[in-house]
């Protein structure tokens, strides 16, 4: 199903480009260069290229666990986005306040305060639906707003800015900033590159061990049994004397470390301040896409990572060498998205029994149209 | 020969499924005017065959007769046209309409601005259920209406569109023992009016007694074609399972031994905040089986929910030998050796889409057999647990990794039996261990619960099956209005339980 959903995506997009005029064989080979250094027209360099990628599916992963575990508990979580700002703003506040530490020190201080206000961000969420049942689908998106807009105000005539007229926040200290893959040394020359251009950075084992810790909890602990049971039928869950609240509130919280984390990594890894580029992020977003298109999965969602981070860095390139905007990345993922949400493929393949009086109906929804349908509710502007 | 007229002819049926050959070369034929029961246990093939006949399904081969003319179905609509009409397991109804509504959906008056016709619709519906004898008023709500209302709506409903021939889907499966009755009464009255009827069931008291003829499936086959005046309810379940079925349980006299379970004068609230329990009080012993009868909806399922700490107790105590156990929750309650059959098999024994092997640790996902530090799962604990329980209860799957929702009705049930069982109980609390079972899983699991209090285990038993109460209890509570009116002996006889049940007779041994 996921494969047959790409698969759509990208015979859409073909035909959207043939309609506007493009070529589409011109701009698939722009993503795959782009995206997996293969293809290149114009001689880019394929290492730096699926470096670029790398650091664009990192923070995917995470977010996309932080969806998928709320997910297995029978919750939407819209607001890994959110938790992800909340978690790049802590990370940012402690690595500028403690800029001195030693790096041994303030490293795990930022990544893991990035985790806590990511777990408090999404455990609001959490809390709340257990003890007044406000829906989560409503307090997550509001939550991300309000994250978004305290970043604004952090970094814009706030605490955390760089310096009157800017929309950056101070530099986190060099003990916070997680060390590249490759030596930072411009003597050493990789692939016809000198290092230090490769962004690659640590994140990415951080990201690949919470993609394993995620799977370990939820197949192989109690706790991850009862997050599974309760997201199955909350009442076979009460009966087995699991309590349904505890376990809300616990999923979010942890789902919301994973997306703090996420922050904390882009801060610490890649970017070392906070940026007005931070208002118009759509990780949390694409992490929902990632999450159902991985089907929930560890391996899915780090598959789905690289395919969506192949994507983003490939619009770039697909721009500059063929011309095409890198909007219809955008489309291309939106493609993707729809086509899981209404499983078009899965109606193609029992025949399109559309419109007629079918007895053999699909035998249960799909558990992501459920909830897609349920969650149509379009994602905040980029401002 | 009018009494030898065919309304409906099916010849050489066949369908396969992917897998599943559902009917293969399977032959029916219901006279004009008569009450046909069609039986076989779950996945013998009647509902597909049933579903060819409404023109949901199309066979792959086979011809179909309908009074006498050869037909071709492409769809319901056919089979409506042709007078056939199906009332479903699962009603298909609307609960905030009207039951006027409800009956008129899809073919609705109007006036002549496309309005509504209330009076039209209203007046319609009384001739109706004049003329079958349906008492049922229009105006009512559907949802506030009872099952057995509900279920008659869709009779009418049903009628309203001029079917001659009802299909009956399992039309008993969710009405009290007195629905049941009436809907019978309402059955023979629309045979006598001409109408014929297709009766599934795999209940065989109900059959012998609402039928004329039987036809009997198994495993896609027509096994038997019986005529009901001629046989007998050992004839039909041999047929029905391909050997022969112990119908009575056999059982030595219990030897009760200390009372385990002491409840007093507990009280409790249903879901909807009405008092369900209004001071229940009875001791269960060790070794012996005490069945609760009743009517649903009587307070048992809550009684059930209390002792198993599902539901909070308003009032009163529930003792395990000296511990106070009334507000334990339902983990704490099943480590102090409580074992709970829900009633709700599908929702609330069983996570679907859990294995077997992940549904045989429900509840018991943190014990120390099963996980370390209740953190870590132990999967070969738990498969070597899964597999024991398979083979020990005669679980049908080709393996333990098999969703419970691919598990056949008695198999499913036999998983939380297994479970509940498995643990070596002080009290196992059974709420409807067979409903819904074929007859080959409900003699089984009734072995096991004799079984199970031989072996000294004190047992709770719910059932609204009264020949079940009877046949497995030891003693027999009758519940009625939240309350025990009377605890009887076993051989106690069924139309004094029946007035019992209903509010009437008078209680001996003091019961509260």
């Amino acid at each position: 199903m996921p494969l047959g959903s790409v698969l759509f995506a990208f015979v859409v997009g073909a035909l959207i480009c043939l309609v506007t005029g493009a070529n589409p064989v011109d701009a698939y080979s722009g993503l795959l260069c782009g995206g997996i250094g293969i293809a290149c027209a114009q001689g880019e360099n394929s290492a730096l290229q699926i470096s670029n990628t790398i650091v664009f599916l990192t923070p995917l992963i995470t977010t996309g666990v932080a969806v998928a575990l709320p997910f297995r508990a029978g919750l939407f979580n819209i607001g890994a986005e959110g938790q992800l700002i909340a978690g790049a703003i802590a990370c940012t506040a402690i690595g500028v306040k403690f800029s001195g530490l030693p790096s041994p020190i303030l490293l795990p201080m930022v990544l893991l305060g990035g985790m806590a206000a990511g777990a408090l961000w999404a455990g609001i969420a959490g809390l709340l639906k257990a003890t007044v049942g406000a829906h989560e689908v409503v307090t997550t998106i509001m939550l991300n707003y309000v994250a978004q807009w305290l970043l604004r105000y952090l970094i814009i005539g706030g605490p955390l800015q760089l310096r009157e007229g800017t929309s950056t926040s101070l530099p986190i200290g060099h003990g916070a900033r997680l060390p590249t893959l490759l030596p930072s040394d411009n003597s050493l020359i990789i692939f016809g590159l000198p290092a230090s251009v490769y962004r690659v950075h640590t994140g990415l084992l951080i990201a690949l061990a919470a993609a394993a810790i995620f799977a370990f909890l939820l197949w192989r602990t109690s706790f991850g049994y009862e997050i599974r049971a309760v997201g199955q039928s909350q009442k076979a869950a009460r009966y087995a004397g699991i309590s349904v609240r505890r376990t809300i509130i616990l999923t979010m919280l942890i789902a919301g470390a994973f997306a703090g984390l996420a922050g904390a990594i882009q801060v610490a890894g890649v970017d070392h301040n906070l940026t007005d580029m931070y208002f118009s992020d759509t990780t949390g977003f694409d992490a929902i896409a990632v999450a159902l298109l991985g089907l929930g999965s560890a391996v899915g969602i780090v598959v789905a990572s690289l395919l969506f981070g192949a994507l983003h860095a490939g619009g770039s390139i697909m721009q500059s060498d063929a011309g095409i905007s890198s909007n219809l990345v955008l489309v291309l993922q939106a493609l993707i998205l729809f086509s899981i949400a209404a499983n078009f493929v899965g109606a193609i393949r029992r025949g399109l029994p559309f419109g007629r009086a079918s007895a053999e109906l699909p035998p249960e929804l799909p558990p992501a149209a459920g909830l897609m349908s349920e969650a149509a509710v379009p994602p905040p502007e980029p401002t | 020969m009018s009494d030898q007229q065919l309304a409906v002819e099916m010849r050489g049926i066949t369908k396969q499924f992917p897998g599943v050959l559902a009917n293969n070369h399977v032959d029916l034929s219901v006279r004009t005017g008569e009450i046909h029961a069609l039986v076989g246990e779950n996945g013998a093939g009647k509902s597909t065959l049933m579903n060819i006949l409404y023109g949901l399904i199309r066979p792959d081969s086979g011809e179909i007769l309908i009074n006498g003319k050869p037909v071709h179905m492409a769809g319901p609509r056919d089979a409506i046209s042709l007078g056939i009409g199906m009332v479903h397991q699962h009603f298909m109804l609307i609960p905030v309409f009207s039951v006027g509504e409800n009956i008129m959906l899809g073919r609705e008056p109007v006036t002549g601005t496309d309005l509504y016709d209330h009076a039209r619709a209203r007046n319609a519906i009384n001739d109706l259920t004049k003329r079958y004898g349906l008492a049922l008023d229009p105006d009512a709500r559907m949802g506030d209406l009872p099952v057995g209302l509900q279920q008659r709506a869709e009779i009418v409903k049903v009628l309203y569109r001029g079917a001659g021939i009802l299909i009956l889907d399992e039309p008993t499966g969710v009405l009290t023992p007195q629905e049941t009755k009436e809907l019978f009464v309402v059955l023979r009255d629309l045979v006598k009016s001409g109408k014929t009827i297709i009766f599934i069931s795999h209940k065989l008291k109900e059959v012998l007694d609402i039928s004329d003829r039987i036809t009997v499936m198994r495993r896609g086959q027509v096994v038997g074609h019986l005529t009901t005046r001629e046989t007998n309810e050992e004839e039909i379940a041999t047929l029905m399972v391909g050997r022969a079925v112990l119908l009575r349980v056999d059982k030595k006299p219990a030897k009760p031994g200390a009372v385990v379970l002491r409840v007093e004068d507990v009280s409790a609230n249903s879901d909807r905040g009405v008092p369900a329990l209004k001071g229940v009080t009875f001791d269960l012993r060790q070794g012996e089986i005490l069945g609760i009868a009743g009517v649903e909806g009587n307070g048992q399922s809550e009684l059930m929910e209390v002792i198993a700490g599902t539901r909070h107790a308003a009032g009163g105590r529930v003792l395990l030998g000296d511990r106070d156990i009334t507000t334990y929750d339902a983990r704490t309650e099943r480590d102090a050796g409580v074992a709970f059959i829900p009633e709700d098999r599908r929702g609330t024994g069983l996570v679907l889409s859990f294995s077997i092997a992940e549904n045989s640790i429900l509840g018991r996902e943190r014990s120390p057999r099963f996980s370390w530090n209740e953190f870590v799962l132990r999967l070969v604990a738990i498969r070597d647990w899964a597999r024991r329980l398979v083979k020990e209860f005669d679980v049908r799957t080709p393996s333990i990794d098999v969703a419970a929702r691919n598990l056949s009705g008695g198999n499913q049930q036999k998983v939380i039996v297994a479970r509940e069982m498995g643990s070596k109980p002080k009290v196992l609390l059974a709420a409807q261990p067979t409903r819904g079972v074929d007859i080959g899983a409900i003699e089984f699991i009734h072995r096991r619960i004799v079984q199970e209090r031989d072996g000294g285990t004190a047992v709770l038993l719910v059932s609204a099956e009264l020949d079940e109460v009877r046949s497995l209890s030891d003693r027999i509570a009758v519940m009625y209005e939240g309350r025990i009116v009377s605890i009887e002996s076993p051989d106690t006889p069924e139309e004094r339980l029946g007035l019992l049940m209903t509010g009437g007779g008078k209680a001996r041994e003091g019961a509260a």
